[in-house]
């Protein structure tokens, strides 16, 4: 073979892998439409008052927290208003070393609580448990350090209910969130994790740790967030739910029925994607284990988050995600093609190695390989402008499929002016945004590859938002 | 264009194929402003109406509006959201006039004319507001809708007819609620509630002795048992001991002795306090707590040593909830109390019951 066989065969390999990729993702959008539709159609009826049976079941809210003193007093104090019948909070506290014991302990006047610990998943040790006066249903758990997943599993032990919701300390709930979680696992008994729409806050208006009006943000990279989390959550995840085969539910917002998790041993404290390690752990034991059982993915719009608006903030979120991604597939690796796997196993695994987390590598050696083989000759400027052509074409369909998605859904935002600014963002971000996070993710994956230990660094929050009670109405990060 | 177009075949195929993306990304860019424009106009002519028939739904508070709002075809979806809307938020009279307002305005025809031609969500208000107006001509048509796949349809099918005629559907709802389990077990007991528990014990009753013996029934019982629970009148009494004894599977036995409230019945629930189960000897100490007498003090201190958290917090708790048990006596209790797992579940309930 010669070098121009080997250039040509390059060539075409990179080009159907773009097609490929971006077919895949249309498949996953003709699913998602098709839910999307028929999820709208069935809750037309929600807003219209109903009332509540005294049969809903009752949820312990876990909140790790690590550092969280700015935050954590008006994060506990929104979920306490949460909108539902019956649930408890437990707060986490895993080792902070600023003073977000003391915000809680002054906030909601916490007294220790001599309760008989149940220690069911194995955890760094716990100092102390306390109760609040002013709200019985609140608890604190003070523990030493040893990360979120050892937190959550802290949080599960003292849980008395029988779901559990992980909530980050750092987002903010929609009040009706709640109900609209845990409505899956009503409908279906054999539900066993269920997770929401993660949105983006930046933009949006907060009172007392509420979302009062929905907007956009000014920052750019914040902007590209939010039609990525539009693309992420619609179809991302959406289309995989019909066929039971969603393999994340984003831990800033999900909810679990507790005797499975603790059966499959908690949260795994060895990876940064514990959250979605546990689902894909749960799908591998119940397929392999032929346990019927269902993970269900809601569309509706739960929580608010705020997303970094610095790009070395962006570029370590993206690869502490990649690299969670890979752990949690590599961890659970037995799910491939096992013959019980089913549509997780046989497609929304092997999707998810070929496209995300192998595609970061394809994508940039794609990127790099034409350009460099385009200036130095190899290949000719047809093959070249078709293949930029292909790229960003489907990169273009994909994007405005996700606002197209919305449109027929939420409409969350509803201003003339900001649909005009996200349909001028969807085109924006195929030239350059896109191919930057793929080199992210291409570099945590080098990284994974040469087992090189990351330092993640913190995720700074403006956390403006965190307005108390009758405070003035603020926006985050604009 | 032609300029770029590739020489080599199957590159052309793929630059149309890139071209074809392009065009087809425009064309969605357009569909979305479209939509954008028509949820704009349709999201002001909804306003625009409501504005007007908010006033005249308010007046049903008082009395019948002598003014009927008018609703144009393709505002009836939305007429009759807002109509039951302020039905499911009205009680008493002022329901009355609002039915009343529904019938001077013909909204049954409106009903049953959607309920056959519209999509899923017009279909679905449309049962609602049959249901809401007590019309009795789908009486059918509903009763077929009870068996449709989609739960959400069936569950306002079921619904309405509860609403047209309870008395005379319960007896055979009651057989679809316990083999629906598509149905959420929440909302069947919210319209048992509302049916209420003169209407509802005594077909649940007759379900329960149908089936508890019935082989392969197992889950049928156990909703039932369910719905029981939130109906329970007097006349359940005698059932319930009944069924404690007659059923066999563990989770069947847990459901039955949540009825339990007859201390003739205290034998058979203290035997069930060392099944093998531990949600079974849960429930048994739930009963002991609430029915159980001092001579039970004993039985639920030894099972403060159970091998299960929630057992050994249930007994803790049962054990407050004795009559004539003072906290004095438990905190004496838990001193004599040789097990750290027994002592400190005896301490974290009587701290429980301090504070509350």
């Amino acid at each position: 073979m010669t070098v121009n066989d080997w250039v040509e065969g390059a060539q075409w390999f990179f080009m159907l892998y773009f097609i490929g990729i971006n077919t895949g993702y249309l498949m996953l959008n003709l699913l998602s439409l098709g839910s999307l539709k028929r999820y709208v159609e069935a809750h037309s009826l929600d807003d219209i008052p109903s009332r509540l049976s005294g049969f809903e079941l009752p949820v312990s809210v876990l909140v790790p927290a690590y550092n969280e003193q700015v935050t954590i007093a008006s994060s506990v104090r929104s979920i306490l208003q949460l909108d539902y019948p019956e649930f408890e909070v437990i707060v986490i506290n895993d080792g902070s070393r600023d003073g977000t014991m003391e915000a809680l302990r002054r906030e909601f006047g916490l007294e220790p609580f001599p309760e008989a610990y149940w220690q069911r998943l194995s955890v760094k040790p716990v100092r102390a448990i306390y109760r609040s006066k002013m709200h019985p249903t609140l608890r604190v758990i003070d523990k030493e350090n040893g990360g979120k997943a050892d937190a959550l599993n802290a949080g599960i032990n003292a849980s008395r209910y029988p779901l559990f919701c992980s909530v980050d300390a750092d987002s903010v709930l929609e009040r009706v969130s709640m109900r609209r979680v845990v409505q899956p696992f009503l409908e279906n008994p054999h539900t066993i994790a269920s997770g929401g729409s993660i949105r983006i806050a930046n933009g949006c208006t907060f009172d007392s740790g509420f979302l009062t009006s929905k907007g956009l943000p000014r920052n750019p990279l914040a902007l590209f967030q939010v039609v990525e989390y539009m693309r992420a959550f619609l179809f991302g995840r959406l289309g995989w739910s019909p066929l039971n085969a969603v393999l994340i539910i984003s831990g800033a917002f999900g909810v679990f029925r507790k005797e499975v998790v603790v059966k499959a041993g908690g949260y795994r404290t060895d990876t940064v994607g514990e959250d979605m390690e546990l689902v894909v752990r749960l799908h591998r034991l119940h397929r392999t284990g032929n346990i019927p059982y269902r993970i269900v993915f809601v569309p509706d719009p739960v929580c608010w988050t705020e997303a970094p608006q610095k790009l070395l903030v962006l570029k370590n979120q993206r690869m502490r995600w990649q690299r969670g991604l890979i752990e949690s597939l590599t961890l659970n690796i037995g799910l491939l093609f096992h013959r019980r796997g089913g549509t997780a196993g046989w497609l929304a695994f092997p999707f998810m190695v070929l496209f995300e987390w192998l595609g970061p590598l394809v994508e940039v050696a794609g990127y790099c390989f034409m350009i460099t083989a385009f200036f130095t000759g190899l290949v000719s400027l047809e093959a070249f402008v078709t293949f930029m052509l292909v790229a960003f074409g489907l990169g273009l369909v994909l994007s405005i499929n996700s606002l197209l998605l919305e449109e027929i859904s939420f409409h969350i935002y509803q201003k003339p002016h900001q649909i005009v600014v996200l349909l001028l963002v969807v085109v924006l971000e195929n030239f350059g945004y896109r191919q930057l996070n793929s080199v992210w993710r291409f570099w945590a994956l080098l990284l994974w590859m040469f087992h090189f230990k990351l330092h993640w660094g913190e995720m700074p929050r403006s956390a403006s938002w965190q307005t108390g009670p009758g405070g003035p109405h603020k926006g985050v990060g604009q | 264009m032609a300029l770029w177009m590739p020489q080599d075949p199957m590159l052309q195929m793929v630059f149309m194929f890139g071209i074809g993306a392009i065009i087809f990304s425009l064309l969605l860019l357009i569909l979305v402003f479209l939509l954008r424009v028509r949820v704009l106009i349709r999201q002001r002519r909804q306003r625009f109406y409501e504005a007007q028939w908010q006033p005249l739904l308010a007046e049903c508070v008082f009395a019948v509006p002598a003014q009927l709002p008018q609703v144009s075809r393709n505002m009836r979806y939305h007429f009759l959201r807002v109509w039951n809307f302020h039905h499911e938020s009205l009680v008493g009279a002022s329901r009355a006039n609002l039915k009343a307002l529904a019938r001077a305005m013909h909204l049954e025809e409106i009903a049953r004319e959607l309920m056959y031609t519209g999509n899923l969500r017009e279909r679905m208000i449309a049962v609602m507001t049959l249901g809401h107006l007590g019309d009795r001509t789908q009486w059918h048509e509903l009763r077929a809708l009870v068996s449709d796949p989609s739960p959400v349809l069936s569950l306002l099918a079921a619904r309405a007819l509860l609403d047209i005629d309870a008395s005379s559907i319960l007896a055979w709802l009651v057989t679809v609620m316990a083999a629906r389990d598509d149905w959420p077990m929440s909302r069947v007991v919210t319209m048992l509630k509302e049916v209420g528990p003169e209407v509802a014990t005594q077909p649940l009753i007759s379900a329960v002795e149908a089936t508890a013996s019935s082989k392969g029934a197992e889950a049928q019982v156990a909703r039932l048992l369910r719905m029981m629970e939130v109906v329970h009148t007097e006349r359940v009494l005698p059932v319930a001991g009944k069924i404690v004894r007659q059923v066999k599977s563990p989770e069947l036995i847990a459901a039955a002795l949540r009825l339990v409230q007859d201390p003739r019945d205290l034998d058979i629930v203290r035997a069930y306090a060392a099944h093998e189960a531990w949600f079974v000897r849960v429930s048994a100490i739930r009963v002991l707590g609430r029915i159980g007498d001092v001579s039970d003090r004993r039985l639920l201190t030894g099972m403060l040593s159970d091998p299960q958290w929630w057992v050994r917090y249930r007994a803790a708790r049962a054990l407050l909830a004795l009559p004539g048990t003072r906290i004095e006596d438990l905190e004496k209790i838990s001193g004599t109390l040789e097990d750290r797992f027994a002592a400190d579940i005896l301490g974290q309930a009587i701290a429980e019951a301090r504070s509350s």
